[in-house]
């Protein structure tokens, strides 16, 4: 569920951001001066070390259903095992296999579509704008979790399909940034500039546009994917998404919901998925601190 | 859209004549765009039930029913499913403008009636957590802005961002075996009691039909009843809010008028309050808006956990079910509130700040 | 500034605290089973019932839910019912005695003299045969039980019923609360009609969801198809007074029934899975089988699939499935599904004469059939769980075990409505479905024959198996039980050999109650009774 403030606003400060600094260099962070930025990227990087050597790392096959079922953790199932007698603790590093990467790509692709379309919206105006931005309201007007159901429910419960509907649900907000950022840059004097040097409106818009835009996306994206992890293991924890026998954090937490008792099948699944946003929320919220000048300079006096 | 910004320059404001005439056009054309998203709206809902592969017939007929051409096919006249696609959107169309949402397949009650008696479960408990949210969340984000950089702001800063970051369906699920079952503070589950009959029915709210016609057993029964769901709710929004008013507040502190009140010798409450926070409220008023609409939305995935007969189970329902116009009612409502919210929230902004007023 | 922030944080946590202190003096009274010494007014005791609700409406005629069984069976009386668990023999009801003619197509019952509606009325014969066309003619899910049947009322007292085929099973079949007696004055004044005609007719559905017209131990209070329904005791009972004097039937999640049980908010719980009611303690667990019946089916069409039609791959799946893990799987209580007919009903095979696991054989088999190491789906419907267990899990075990055997199967778990459109076209190369009895015959699983109802899904169709279909014409035409005891377990035993059914499991009833509960058992048929607790 994005919560975005409507394009007035601009709560990211980010169009003044690109007003002040016309050509923004790429931002590298200053880690020892944010510890929240280093957290961040050390538990992420954790997981993507996890996510890559799960097989062998994990002491289990996530999926063999050899032990007791509902063990409490112990030496040997140092999460416990569910249900189904397999083990937690390797399913649950298994299911940093399934949302990180996915993750990552629904963003990327929510990114693309958006930036693309708003791009043009902003760019050529007119008739074009309109239906574009009037398509963006009417995806707004659903509150995420609701569109996001009716389409997985639509197209039948898959995780290809849910990763689809999260996708369709969060474009806007690119579209939106993208094209506000635009519609400010089109008045700039290096914008106009390259018109009357005779680059077409596509060249002005990835030249000389794109870079500036860049970071705010960017930074857009990276509040955006922590929200993208919750919904789409919100869709699997309804039965929308993953389907068993897939080690997936949020239909483990759905299996958590049928044995209440059982505190272990529910609890570490969850906090996985509370570690992987958190430490997303942390690298955004601190990129966001790094590009806004204003903040910037409220927080250093 | 019209949309005023707050970076543009002031401009000198209109006459009252001219000032009523511009808030009657605002209005006019704020309904006017609300019309038209909700009619898209009902276009996309439809659009996306009608894709399933599902037959609704089969899932609310019953097992042996089903076997039976003839009670599908009456199923299906019924609920006109056998006329072709934009027949059967008009027909709605026309329906709706009668008001009439539609049978529902699955409770075989007119949608209306369902949403009449789910609405007000699900209002309450979203009230109660925007309340709740509202309150917490501006508080803690004018200490995080006031004590900015020091250690209270750092540990709000790392506790908000926990907030958003949390799944709520998991911090149900924890929230609910702590506080209800290990514990026992607070009831598990229901709007009330099983044995208490609910109070007179003014609004549909426990809280305030109790209230009003002073049966104020059942007003604390409903009350302690709203907390737990509540409070899990305002988790998300609680994130939300403070470090929106934390960023909004240090952004309006960082300017000259603000130095220039605190050198007139004002108390820093003072400065903080009418100087700062009023200004920001602005921000603040638009995200709790959208944030309402957000709350509605995770009813979805709170409600069943605590036997909460709401819209979140209703949708959730009738997504399963491929209940069509229960679906699309659903849909319509939520999209509603999502549009009168932006309204008042507009409004909302012409009142608290001057220089925005219909520009 | 800070001060008033610091006020408001003091005030949230003032009033948590006082929330906090309110329900922990206050759960202690909220009404139990026994009322003693509480706040609660001494005369009426109540009952909270927590199940995870599958329900429509409470009219007779148009409920077949198990919800809606178990409601209707207290507010409404039938000709014959079932007393406790046991399913097998139909005891009276509303009706004393009954005969049957030869050729089962005639039976004869003689009403009780003397029973009263709650609202006073007398039950007369002519509600009988209101209550049962009504029941047939308005084409909703119950509408099947009186195919084929007319009921007439030749005297004031006493109802025949006339079947077109033999039908033994009309006994069995009168049990169910779908044929419950409504008072026939009300339900006509209500827009009601049990003409030819009252699938359009029949208007009287709002009003029987709110007020009951029946002769049963409770009335009906409230209803609500999303919280809760609430029941009062009828006070013109003509049989022994329920013990409680109001039944409240809560819509609650199963995991959180466990919890409220195990709290006191309620006194009985009905979903909870094995798993789930293991290790529970202060509680009264009641354990049986229960007739619900989990099976694997492999299409014996060759145009669907011309690996599943293959016999040989049948009996490889047959023998390679382990049946005692399953078994283990679905918990304590739960037993290997013999044959199609589940174990409490007459013509089911003893304990032990099931498929047996036999890897070995199973491999062979696969060789023999010569479709080499195939790949298949396996559809299953994701979103429902019977009996506290969800299919996915079932079917992720049969993965594993045919696995192993050298068969290849993708899961192919979805929505109810989307996996019942291809399960009941046929369309469906193996599939995970379970039948629910319609009533307690065995008569009911003669749809598994090859060209019936069940058959026609796994793509058996009339003329597969010819001595197979002549067993089942002769047993669903002989009244004998004892006959037909030997002929359908003679029906099963071929079904076991060769047939593209596999019956898997029967799973756990459970029932979690309060201690104080007194006489709680568990109904193949509505769950509970709830008006023979004590």
């Amino acid at each position: 569920m994005t919560v975005s403030a409507r394009a007035p606003l601009d709560p990211l400060g980010t169009a003044d951001a690109v007003t002040r600094r016309r050509r923004l260099r790429p931002v590298t962070p200053v880690p020892w001066r944010r510890p929240l930025a280093l957290t961040g990227l050390a538990v992420i990087g954790a997981w993507v070390v996890v996510a890559i050597f799960a097989p062998l790392i994990a002491p289990d096959n996530p999926l063999a259903q050899k032990f007791t079922i509902l063990a409490g953790p112990s030496a040997a199932n140092w999460f416990g095992t569910d249900e189904l007698g397999r083990d937690v603790f390797s399913r649950v590093l298994f299911g940093a296999r399934i949302t990180l990467p996915l993750a990552v790509i629904l963003i990327v692709s929510a990114m693309i579509i958006g930036a693309v379309l708003g791009g043009i919206a902003g760019f050529f105006g007119g008739w074009v704008d309109n239906v574009i931005m009037r398509l963006a309201d009417l995806v707004f007007a659903f509150p995420g979790i609701i569109l996001a159901l009716a389409i997985a429910a639509a197209l039948g419960p898959q995780l290809r399909n849910a990763v689809i509907a999260v996708v369709f649900v969060s474009w806007p907000s690119y579209a939106r940034l993208v094209r506000s950022l635009v519609l400010s840059a089109r008045s700039a004097q290096y914008v106009v500039a390259s018109r009357l040097l005779g680059s077409s409106g596509l060249r002005v818009l990835f030249v000389d546009i794109r870079p500036n835009a860049a970071g705010p996306v960017l930074v857009l994206a990276a509040l955006d994917v922590g929200n993208a992890v919750l919904l789409l293991s919100g869709l699997s924890f309804l039965g929308l998404g993953a389907q068993p026998p897939t080690a997936e954090w949020g239909a483990m937490v759905a299996e958590g919901a049928q044995n209440f008792n059982d505190w272990w099948v529910g609890l570490f699944p969850g906090l996985a998925i509370l570690t992987v946003v958190l430490a997303f929320n942390f690298i955004g919220d601190s990129l966001r601190d790094m590009l806004d000048p204003r903040t910037a300079r409220a927080v250093r006096i | 859209m019209s949309s005023a910004s707050v970076t543009e320059p002031a401009v000198p404001r209109p006459r009252t004549g001219a000032r009523h005439r511009d808030l009657r056009r605002f209005l006019l054309q704020r309904l006017g765009t609300g019309v038209v998203l909700l009619i898209g709206i009902t276009l996309v809902a439809f659009v996306v039930t009608h894709l399933v592969p599902g037959d609704p017939a089969a899932a609310n007929l019953g097992q042996r029913a089903i076997g039976d051409p003839a009670a599908v096919a009456a199923f299906r006249h019924q609920y006109g499913l056998d006329r072709p696609l934009p027949v059967q959107y008009v027909v709605y169309l026309k329906n709706l403008l009668h008001g009439n949402l539609g049978i529902s397949e699955q409770s075989h009650r007119p949608v209306l009636t369902d949403l009449a008696e789910y609405i007000p479960a699900s209002i309450e408990l979203a009230l109660f957590a925007i309340v709740l949210s509202t309150v917490v969340g501006v508080g803690l984000g004018v200490i995080a802005a006031v004590f900015s950089n020091r250690w209270p702001d750092n540990v709000i800063r790392v506790v908000s961002l926990a907030g958003v970051s949390m799944p709520i369906f998991w911090v149900a699920l924890v929230a609910f075996y702590l506080l209800f079952f290990k514990l026992g503070w607070l009831p598990g589950g229901g709007r009330l009691d099983p044995t208490q009959n609910p109070p007179t029915h003014l609004t549909g709210l426990f809280t305030v039909d109790a209230a009003v016609h002073g049966q104020w057993a059942l007003f604390w029964s409903a009350l302690r009843h709203l907390v737990l769901p509540g409070l899990v709710l305002a988790i998300y929004t609680v994130g939300v809010l403070t470090r929106f008013t934390r960023a909004s507040m240090l952004e309006i502190m960082g300017n000259d008028y603000v130095r220039a009140a605190r050198l007139k010798g004002l108390p820093e409450r003072v400065v903080i309050l009418r100087h700062v926070l009023r200004p920001a409220l602005v921000s603040i008023i638009t995200v709790a808006g959208v944030a309402f609409g957000n709350l509605l939305s995770g009813t979805v995935l709170v409600e069943n956990i605590f036997s909460w007969p709401g819209i979140g189970q209703y949708a959730y329902h009738s997504a399963i079910n491929l209940d069509l116009p229960a679906i699309m009612g659903v849909s319509l409502f939520v999209a509603l509130v999502y549009i009168v919210v932006n309204l008042v929230v507009d409004l909302l902004y012409g009142v608290i700040d001057p220089r925005i007023r219909l520009s | 500034m800070r001060l008033n922030q610091w006020l408001a944080a003091g005030c949230v946590v003032a009033v948590t605290i006082g929330l906090s202190a309110c329900s922990s003096t206050s759960s202690g009274s909220s009404s139990s089973g026994t009322s003693a010494g509480t706040t609660s007014a001494p005369a009426v005791s109540n009952l909270v019932v927590e199940t995870s609700f599958v329900l429509k409406t409470v009219d007779p005629a148009r409920m077949f839910e198990p919800t809606g069984l178990m409601i209707d069976h207290v507010l409404y009386d039938t000709l014959l019912t079932y007393k406790g668990s046991n399913v097998s023999t139909p005891v009276p009801d509303l009706a004393t005695s009954y005969t049957a003619s030869a050729d089962a197509k005639t039976y004869t019952f003689t009403l009780r003299q003397g029973v009263k509606f709650a609202n006073g009325d007398p039950v007369t014969a002519s509600d009988v045969v209101f209550s049962l066309m009504r029941t047939k003619n308005i084409n909703g899910n119950p509408s099947f039980l009186m195919a084929g049947i007319t009921a007439t009322a030749p005297s004031a007292n006493t109802v025949v019923l006339t079947s077109s085929t033999p039908n033994t099973a009309i006994p069995a079949i009168l049990t169910n609360p779908a044929l419950g007696i409504v008072d026939q004055s009300k339900v006509v004044a209500a827009g009601g009609s049990d003409a030819a005609n009252a699938a359009t007719a029949d208007k009287a559905e709002a009003s029987l969801n709110t007020t009951s017209e029946g002769s049963g131990p409770y009335t009906l209070t409230s209803f609500s198809t999303t919280t809760q329904v609430v029941l009062t005791a009828n006070p013109n009972y003509w049989g022994p007074k329920p013990k409680y004097g109001k039944i409240i039937i809560r819509n609650v999640e199963a995991s959180i029934q466990k919890l409220d049980v195990l709290r006191g908010e309620s006194q009985i719980a009905v979903d909870l899975s094995p798993t789930q009611a293991q290790g529970m303690s202060g509680v009264q667990i009641v354990n049986g089988a229960s007739p619900n019946l989990f099976f694997l089916l492999t299409n014996d069409n060759p145009k669907v699939s011309k690996v599943t039609s293959n016999p040989k791959f049948q009996e490889a799946v047959r023998d390679g499935i382990n049946y005692a893990s399953l078994v283990q799987l679905a918990g304590t209580g739960a037993v290997q599904a013999t044959g199609i007919i589940p174990t409490m009903f007459l013509g089911s095979l003893p304990t032990g004469s099931g498929a047996t696991y036999n890897l070995t054989q199973a491999k062979a088999d696969l060789a023999a059939s010569g479709v080499g190491h195939p790949t298949l789906n396996l559809v299953y419907p994701s979103d429902i769980q019977v009996n506290g267990i969800s299919f996915g899990t079932l079917a992720a075990r049969v993965q594993q075990d045919l696995q192993q055997v050298g068969i290849n199967v993708q899961l192919q778990g979805q929505s109810i409505q989307v996996a019942l459109n291809s399960y009941r076209g046929g369309q469906e190369a193996m599939g995970l479905w379970y039948w629910g009895p319609d009533f307690p015959d065995p008569a009911d699983y003669l749809n598994f024959l090859p060209g019936a109802l069940v058959g026609l899904r796994a793509g058996w169709v009339k003329g597969a198996d010819p001595s197979l279909e002549a067993l089942g014409n002769t047993a669903s035409g002989t009244t004998q039980n004892s006959t037909r005891e030997t002929l359908y377990q003679q029906i099963l035993r071929s079904m076991n050999t060769s047939s593209p059914f596999m019956p898997l499991i029967q799973p756990a009833q459970i029932l979690v109650g309060a201690t104080s509960l007194k006489n709680l058992q568990s109904n193949a048929l509505w769950l509970v009774d709830l008006s023979e607790l004590g």
